[in-house]
């Protein structure tokens, strides 16, 4: 019987998407006035399932061995069809600008579950003194 | 990866952009130069300086860490560097009539520095413009970091 549950996991997968993505909007607004610059995106959901299955699998002999590669849950690539500025550069900054503001609040969101999680845990331990 | 990569990258913009400003800057301050360097003996006005940004990733060890599968924001880039400051030959020196000017020719004119303060302006505001996109990005970033340091208490 796990005592963390899911729960636990799945918020640090969520972190880790909330940070692969914060590092992709800074390099974007970081290259706002770079000529040819295309905008680099994160995913989350999409990729995880069929990246899966293009890694390299490790050979396991036993249930606890890791993944060669256990954190390719997000993804990040170029978008190089996309460009609506003369100079080819594909960055809009009113969309950059509000991604930053939506992570932010979704990185809270997560931290603040989580804590939640941890003081029930806390809770139970000390047997709801 | 280092927990630290989105500030760098926004630093590194932030430095780039205040260089940007900074060669703006010389541009104005230089709009009346008729004597920046002497070529065979001839004085030349100022050239307009331009700043030539690319982004700073497309080093070995990024390409390697692709290689190795290792793609866990790997591929992210480092932010922004600025590849080389270029002086601008296509624009044309202005020429004034000024007969009085010590540096002027033999028909009365004046070859002035090809700088156009309406430009250099422009490119001004577009440079603070990035520069503020950029501290809002690392204030984010920052507050976010932040806010990880709270989990568990």
């Amino acid at each position: 019987m796990e005592i963390y549950g899911g729960t636990i996991n799945l918020l640090e997968k969520g972190l880790d998407y909330s940070s692969a993505k914060g590092k992709a909007i800074s390099q974007n607004i970081a290259n706002v006035d770079t000529p040819n610059y295309k905008t680099k995106n994160v995913n989350f959901k999409e990729v995880f399932s069929n990246e899966k299955s293009k890694s390299l699998e490790a050979y396991k002999t036993d249930s606890r061995h890791l993944d060669f590669i256990h954190s390719t849950t997000s993804k990040t690539w170029d978008l190089s069809n996309l460009r609506y500025r003369q100079d080819r550069n594909g960055v809009d900054m009113d969309k950059e600008q509000a991604d930053l503001a939506a992570n932010q609040i979704y990185n809270s969101a997560l931290i603040e579950r989580l804590n939640g999680k941890f003081n029930s845990l806390q809770s139970v331990i000390k047997g709801g003194r | 990866m280092s927990i630290f990569h989105s500030l760098n990258s926004s630093s590194s913009a932030l430095t780039a952009q205040r260089l940007r400003m900074d060669v703006i800057s010389s541009n104005m301050a230089n709009v009346d130069s008729t004597r920046a360097k002497q070529v065979d003996g001839e004085w030349q006005p100022y050239r307009r300086k331009t700043v030539t940004l690319q982004p700073k990733d497309g080093q070995f060890s990024s390409f390697l860490q692709v290689a190795k599968g290792v793609h866990s924001h790997g591929n992210a880039g480092n932010g922004v560097v600025v590849s080389r400051v270029k002086e601008d030959r296509e624009t044309p020196f202005k020429l004034v009539f000024d007969p009085t000017h010590p540096d002027a020719n033999e028909e009365g004119y004046v070859e002035m520095p090809n700088i156009d303060p309406l430009r250099e302006m422009i490119d001004l505001m577009s440079a603070t413009r990035s520069y503020e996109a950029n501290v809002t990005a690392l204030n984010a970033n920052k507050s976010m970091l932040m806010k990880a340091l709270e989990i568990g208490r």
